[in-house]
């Protein structure tokens, strides 16, 4: 078995502010394979943003730091690495896309000097040899007339556009792993599914290795083959895609698919959804024990799992959870929880 | 739940109450969604803190208090007359007995400083606020009612902007007779409220773009109540923030003013008054014009430093999540 | 007998203004370009369309917070576009907004307690205790610990502010509310909750919906009927259940289509009919 292009080991990252120390990121572990796609799934505040950042080295580093862990990228650990040597790996073997390209565009610039910088930054191409690799670059990634948008600003383009350019600014150095983080949350439905669909074919055409960060499970369905889903700092199940689905272990994933209104669900409009009660924990106090355990409906005092923290153990074949009580191990059928 | 459009009055038919609590128990121990604040703190303990921060604000806020401290409570406790004249103890330089030392005319300058300060910030605070009384009004309204009326009202203060405000407050002088407190805080104030104006007008336009605006809209509250309840204190940091940037334009123009013989004479003091009487002096006592001198720069340096600190603490960009 | 809503040929434009000195208008931008639909008591008609399809712009001009350029809004019988003053403040305690946003939706500066009363104060509705009675009332009935009354709006979550939203929405009673994305500013599991709120008061208290949102499974989950918005547009009206599962519109097909649905098997069948419709969609 080959080894992984990125391996993730325990990584904790905590930020140190006036209220405390919060602990985004705390013992998170995950792997991506050459050419695999793993999507990284949780609501707000669950950390998964900052663990693609912490990858990259890329958390503002006064109030965060990475406190512990390894990110092993073909071999070497990230968090050892300078600053200098992080922008070296930054865009030419790591490439980032970010959620609103209207913020991580710079306006000020074309999109020419945006690529032709970028290519130049870690390549020794000419600035024609540059210019050259991005009308190629453009046209790839689906713009239309690519010859006449190189001079033009970002804000010409709708977002659809400046998305794709964003992609194609990440694609330039022919990274090898691609990181998006909510890269469709802010377009329309229609073009979002467009994006995806560029991004999968490019995943499979450069024989990349992407990480899919997202809320949106019918974006996980959608591009991803593993799955970690992440709750206050911590990954509480990971499986393919598939098995994620089709059978869901930890009650937390169980609830969040439950919450979802279905798009092809005849009687949604009499059901109800299934509502987790109450709010993630603090993450500057988590609590002792495991942290779903105050809004899970299979916690229970014989257990203790308020008390000892599960650990993350395989379950099946591919297939972890973070809990006592998965799916599959439930003595008898309980109710779900409606509120 | 049915009542016919009219009838609102005064019973309101209670809702019905159902039976089971509304929100789920939640194990204990646990804040349910809708159960308590997840951060107790007021946006202005918030901006107390961002302020606090800031150490040169901090040390400025103190000093503008002590200054008004000295210029309030001084006078009262004062040994000296200000304004008995004694020519025996003239022009002395600063020593224990007088820290200031003395004008031409034997008078102490500690005391007559702390007197003048009371003017002149006097008549800075009062003159902020008749700048800031005619600027909000007249922003408020056009950024309010926006479009015809906006649009007139800000040509018409482009064509004032223009206007230099030190000929207005001479010719508003020159008329009304100088030395007198409030015709100084008029002339000052005058033509120098145009900048406020335009501040406040950029706010209520974007303050009008937020969906609480529509909202009280929505529920039928008339225009007056949207801008007194909604708009208005919503643009109270601005406006903190603006009464500080604008006190050391006001000081300066009464030292400034004063100086030229325009503004408060004597025997009143004022620090621009005091700087004349040292003016002549200049060569052989100079300490009489560089005391207040040395006043209006700390007031002004005070007030600058405070409107930096403000104006972090109060930037409502810094948003919670 | 006539529904309680009813549109007819709306249309809103908004000027495009240029000009150095004084700004005059150049051309117009037609937000919305002639929408008809009907809401009967008690129905939810969800209002579908991606950004810039017309359909939060269609909700304000409804309630007549923004002034339609031409057409008909029909309430209760009353034509609203003839209203104004006082004779429309008083309509306006029938039907009432949730706005999207959580956070500029509430008054910074107001406690919560004084911003689900301000409907009762604006329409001298009550003494001061019976106000404070209702409010707690309609605190309890949303969901949001009425003992926080005293506090302010940045205290709170996006889904208890939202929830502080629907009380002060529900305070006069009305009879429609028009949802604009309600629920598009939060997270998955807490939508859920107000989503369920939301049904179980329409049930409760016979509520009429205007359901605007781009979120398509959201708005099946609430909607009896449908209407597809696309450039200003109503491209396709029905019952919910026609119009998601045999949709007439090329539009609304490309739309159902590109849905990502959280189900990997139906992914692949969902991408193959995706590919067949592609011309329909603009990039």
């Amino acid at each position: 078995m080959s080894e992984p292009l990125l391996e993730v080991r325990d990584l904790r990252t905590h930020f140190f502010t006036r209220e405390g120390v919060v602990r985004a990121v705390d013992g998170v572990s995950l792997s991506v394979d050459r050419g695999r796609t793993l999507g990284l799934v949780g609501e707000s505040g669950c950390g998964k943003s900052v663990t693609a950042l912490s990858i990259l080295g890329l958390i503002p580093k006064p109030p965060a730091r990475i406190v512990g862990g390894e990110v092993l990228f073909r071999g070497r650990d990230l968090t050892t690495l300078s600053e200098r040597e992080l922008e070296d790996v930054r865009g030419k073997q790591i490439a980032m896309v970010f959620q609103d390209p209207m913020t991580s565009l710079n306006p000020t610039l074309t999109i020419e000097t945006q690529l032709v910088e970028t290519i130049r930054r870690h390549t020794d191409a000419s600035r024609r040899e540059a210019s050259r690799r991005a009308v190629e670059l453009l046209d790839e990634v689906g713009i239309p007339k690519p010859e006449a948008r190189l001079g033009d600003y970002p804000h010409r383009l709708s977002g659809g556009m400046r998305q794709r350019v964003m992609i194609a600014i990440a694609l330039s150095c022919e990274p090898d792993l691609l990181i998006a983080d909510e890269p469709t949350t802010a377009l329309d439905v229609t073009v979002q599914a467009q994006v995806l669909d560029l991004l999968d074919r490019l995943r499979r055409e450069h024989d990349m290795a992407m990480i899919v960060i997202t809320h949106d499970m019918g974006v996980i369905a959608e591009v991803a083959d593993e799955v970690a889903v992440m709750y206050a700092g911590q990954i509480v199940e990971q499986a393919s895609a598939a098995a994620l689905f089709a059978r869901p272990e930890h009650p937390y994933t169980e609830a969040l698919l439950g919450a979802l209104p279905q798009l092809e669900d005849h009687a949604s409009r009499v059901g109800r959804l299934t509502a987790i009660p109450g709010r993630p924990p603090s993450l500057v106090e988590p609590p002792a024990g495991c942290r779903f355990a105050a809004r899970c409906p299979y916690a229970g005092e014989p257990d203790g799992c308020a008390e000892h923290p599960p650990e993350l153990r395989e379950l099946r074949r591919g297939h972890f959870v973070r809990s006592e009580h998965p799916a599959s191990e439930r003595a008898r059928p309980r109710e779900g929880v409606s509120a | 739940m049915s009542s016919t459009p009219q009838e609102h009055g005064v019973g309101l038919a209670p809702l019905r109450q159902r039976k089971e609590r509304r929100y789920p128990t939640p194990p204990d121990g646990v804040q349910t969604d809708a159960g308590a604040p997840i951060r107790a703190s007021s946006l202005w303990r918030d901006a107390w803190y961002r302020y606090v921060r800031n150490r040169a604000a901090v040390i400025a806020g103190v000093a503008f208090l002590l200054l008004l401290a000295y210029c309030l409570i001084w006078p009262l406790v004062s040994p000296y007359d200000p304004y008995a004249v004694d020519f025996s103890q003239a022009s002395e330089s600063p020593s224990l007995a007088h820290p200031f030392g003395t004008d031409q005319f034997g008078r102490d300058l500690f005391t007559r400083t702390a007197l003048g300060g009371r003017v002149s910030i006097g008549i800075g605070f009062a003159a902020t606020f008749v700048i800031l009384s005619i600027g909000v009004t007249y922003g408020a309204i056009a950024g309010f009612l926006g479009g015809f009326v906006d649009n007139g009202l800000m040509r018409v203060l482009d064509a004032l902007y223009g206007l230099p405000y030190l000929p207005f407050a001479i010719i508003v002088l020159a008329i009304f007779g100088g030395g007198n407190f409030w015709t100084m805080v008029v002339a000052l104030s005058i033509a120098s409220w145009f900048t406020t104006a335009r501040i406040v007008r950029g706010q209520v336009i974007t303050l009008k773009e937020n969906d609480y605006v529509r909202a009280a809209h929505a529920v039928g509250a008339r225009w007056p109540r949207v801008l007194l309840r909604h708009l208005l204190p919503n643009t109270l940091g601005v406006l903190v923030i603006a009464v500080f940037l604008e006190l050391p334009g006001v000081i300066l123009g009464e030292a400034f003013l004063s100086f030229i013989g325009l503004g408060i004479s004597p025997p009143d003091a004022s620090w621009g008054s005091m700087a004349q009487d040292g003016y002549r002096a200049y060569r052989t006592a100079p300490h009489i014009i560089i005391v207040p001198s040395i006043a209006i720069a700390y007031l002004i340096l005070c007030a600058n430093f405070i409107a930096d600190g403000l104006r972090d603490a109060l930037d409502p960009r810094t948003r919670e999540t | 007998m006539s529904a309680l809503l009813e549109v007819r040929d709306l249309v809103k434009r908004f000027p495009v203004k240029r000009g150095l000195f004084f700004e005059r208008t150049v051309d117009w931008v037609e937000a919305v370009a002639g929408v008809s639909f009907d809401i009967g008591a008690g129905e939810t008609l969800g209002l579908v369309g991606e950004s810039g399809s017309g359909k939060s712009t269609t909700g304000f001009c409804v309630l007549q917070l923004m002034r339609p350029t031409s057409g008909s809004v029909r309430f209760e019988g009353r034509e609203l576009t003839e209203l104004s003053g006082e004779e429309l403040r008083r309509v306006r305690r029938n039907a009432q907004i949730v706005f999207q946003d959580p956070y500029s939706s509430l008054d910074p500066r107001m406690t919560v307690g004084n911003i689900v009363a301000e409907p009762l104060v604006v329409h001298s509705v009550g003494t001061r205790r019976d106000r404070r009675t209702r409010v707690r009332e309609l605190l309890d009935v949303v969901g949001f610990d009425p003992t926080y009354v005293n506090r302010y709006p940045h205290e709170f979550s996006g889904g208890q502010r939202q929830r502080i939203g629907i009380a002060r929405a529900l305070a006069l009673s009305p009879r429609l509310i028009i949802c604009d994305e309600p629920v598009s500013a939060l997270d998955v599991s807490i939508q859920a909750q107000i989503i369920n709120l939301l049904k179980d008061l329409q049930a409760e208290f016979g509520l009429a919906y205007l359901f605007i949102a781009h979120d398509l499974a959201v708005v099946r989950s609430v909607s009896d009927r449908i209407a597809v918005m696309h450039r200003g547009r109503i491209v396709e009206t029905g019952p919910a259940k026609d119009v998601y599962e045999h949709p007439k519109d090329e539009y609304t097909k490309a739309l159902l289509a590109s849905v990502p649905v959280p189900d990997p098997a139906r992914m692949q069948e969902r991408k193959a009919d995706r590919r067949k419709l592609q011309g329909a969609v603009a990039m």
